[in-house]
């Protein structure tokens, strides 16, 4: 065992094996190169995080699914950009349309966006795969087997979010919205939707 | 369409039947393109600060009309504009009549559900207020960065292809030989109830008596299996032979009728 030094010294060694890490790795692989439990590496992958945070550091521990990767943080994005200049276009409202239903309804189908839109979402989606801010996750168990989408780490990166968990959430019409649509129809009447008169 | 065009005030004049609280002539409002019916439907609501919890969707039925008669929309989403535009005639019609119950509707048309459209617009202006909350945070440049990788590079490389490799492929295309037939064992196998028949006949020539069972255990394919019975149906039709079965998929026991009698 690696292990001799406890839960410092733990924190030091992933803070070291994320910062040479060409790619974001996983919890897996991360516990397998500590020689720790999976639970024990992200515990100590959380405290990391959380640390960063707080101590108001130039990086951030960015999560995805399992896989984790260090960020420069989003308070110092602006002033990176004199030295690391790598002009994007601003996404259009369109885009940021089919992105916030696929951040927030992840994994999900074109076809889902396309319901909440109400718009052929088509050409968007595959700008956003262009993009890299969605990929491909996997398919649905429905009829024609839809492809499902969801966002990747290049989402978090460009948006400053640690995670998903950051995502601000829906607003509360959404969550009322919820909750009623989870009550069978009728009995919905006497709350927030009114019928008409 | 013109910036000025757009920029004309477009007067709302509403139906006199229809209470809608916009009492200042004077007010105008330059319309942005819309995309969706969703976002029109949406735009109509809020610019007339209604609630849209409780708002009778069917207020803003002739606003969305006139709006696209003024404005064509896109032909993609054109269908979607015009089922929204139906279901709000729908329901304004039956603000008009509200005591008369309406004929029933065909047989493939749904009853429009104010409630369902009710939630799309809930569920879509939570949507867009996300992206409004994404596109505040969008910059021209990552608000997070790493370092480069390999990965970032363009998938598709843009190197042109040399003529070479096109000419070299049509030569290799050129050298593919024809397809040869199939061997005539692949040849799919044509049973028919004549074959089975014989095949039934044989069985029952050694003793006389046969478990249909058997036979069927041989078949090789569904389709084979399917051919024997019916031939034993035939044979059983021209009284050829008898077939006895105790009990539901119970054993058959196929027996010929010179035999027996």
């Amino acid at each position: 065992m690696t292990d001799h030094g406890g839960a410092a010294d733990l924190g030091a060694f992933l803070e070291a094996l994320l910062f040479i890490a060409e790619r974001p790795l996983t919890s897996a692989e991360i516990a397998e190169l500590a020689d720790v439990t999976r639970v024990r590496a992200e515990a100590a992958l959380a405290a990391l995080a959380e640390r960063l945070q707080e101590e108001e550091r130039g990086i951030r521990l960015q999560r995805h699914e399992d896989a984790w990767q260090l960020v420069t943080a989003p308070e110092v994005g602006a002033r990176l950009a004199a030295y690391a200049a790598r002009e994007e276009a601003r996404l259009s409202t369109a885009a940021l349309e089919a992105l916030a239903v696929v951040a927030y309804r992840q994994p999900c189908t074109r076809g889902d966006v396309e319901r909440v839109r109400g718009v052929d979402s088509d050409y968007v989606i595959r700008s956003l795969l262009h993009r890299r801010l969605v990929a491909e996750t996997g398919r649905r168990d429905t009829p024609g087997r839809p492809v499902l989408f969801g966002t990747t780490f290049t989402f978090l990166e460009r948006f400053g979010l640690t995670s998903l968990d950051d995502l601000p959430p829906l607003s509360s019409d959404a969550a009322q919205l919820t909750a009623l649509t989870a009550m069978p129809g009728p009995a919905a009447g006497g709350a927030g939707l009114a019928d008409g008169e | 369409m013109t910036q000025a065009d757009r920029m004309r005030p477009i007067p709302i004049d509403t139906d006199p039947g229809v209470a809608v609280p916009i009492g200042d002539a004077s007010f105008t409002v330059a319309l942005p393109d819309f995309e969706g019916p969703l976002q029109l439907l949406l735009h109509l609501i809020e610019s007339r600060q209604l609630d849209i919890l409780t708002v009778p969707l069917a207020e803003v039925a002739d606003a969305y009309v006139e709006h696209l008669a003024r404005h064509p929309v896109d032909a993609v989403n054109l269908s979607e504009f015009v089922v929204i535009a139906a279901q709000l005639i729908f329901l304004k019609s039956k603000r008009i009549l509200p005591s008369e119950p309406l004929p029933p509707l065909p047989d493939a048309a749904e009853e429009v559900d104010e409630g369902e459209l009710r939630r799309r617009l809930i569920e879509y202006r939570a949507l867009r207020d996300a992206a409004v909350g994404l596109g505040a945070r969008d910059g021209t440049a990552p608000a997070m960065r790493r370092e480069p990788r390999e990965s970032d590079l363009p998938e598709s490389p843009s190197d042109p292809m040399p003529a070479g490799v096109l000419a070299a492929a049509l030569a290799t295309l050129a050298a593919i030989p024809e397809p040869v037939a199939p061997p005539p064992e692949i040849v799919a196998r044509e049973i028919t109830i004549g074959q089975q028949i014989d095949v039934l006949r044989r069985a029952l020539s050694g003793g006389g008596k046969v478990l249909l069972q058997s036979i069927l255990a041989r078949c090789r394919t569904r389709t084979e299996a399917a051919v024997t019975f019916l031939a034993t149906l035939e044979l059983v039709r021209r009284k050829q032979v008898t077939a006895e079965q105790d009990e539901v998929f119970g054993p058959i026991l196929v027996e010929s009728a010179e035999s027996g009698a």
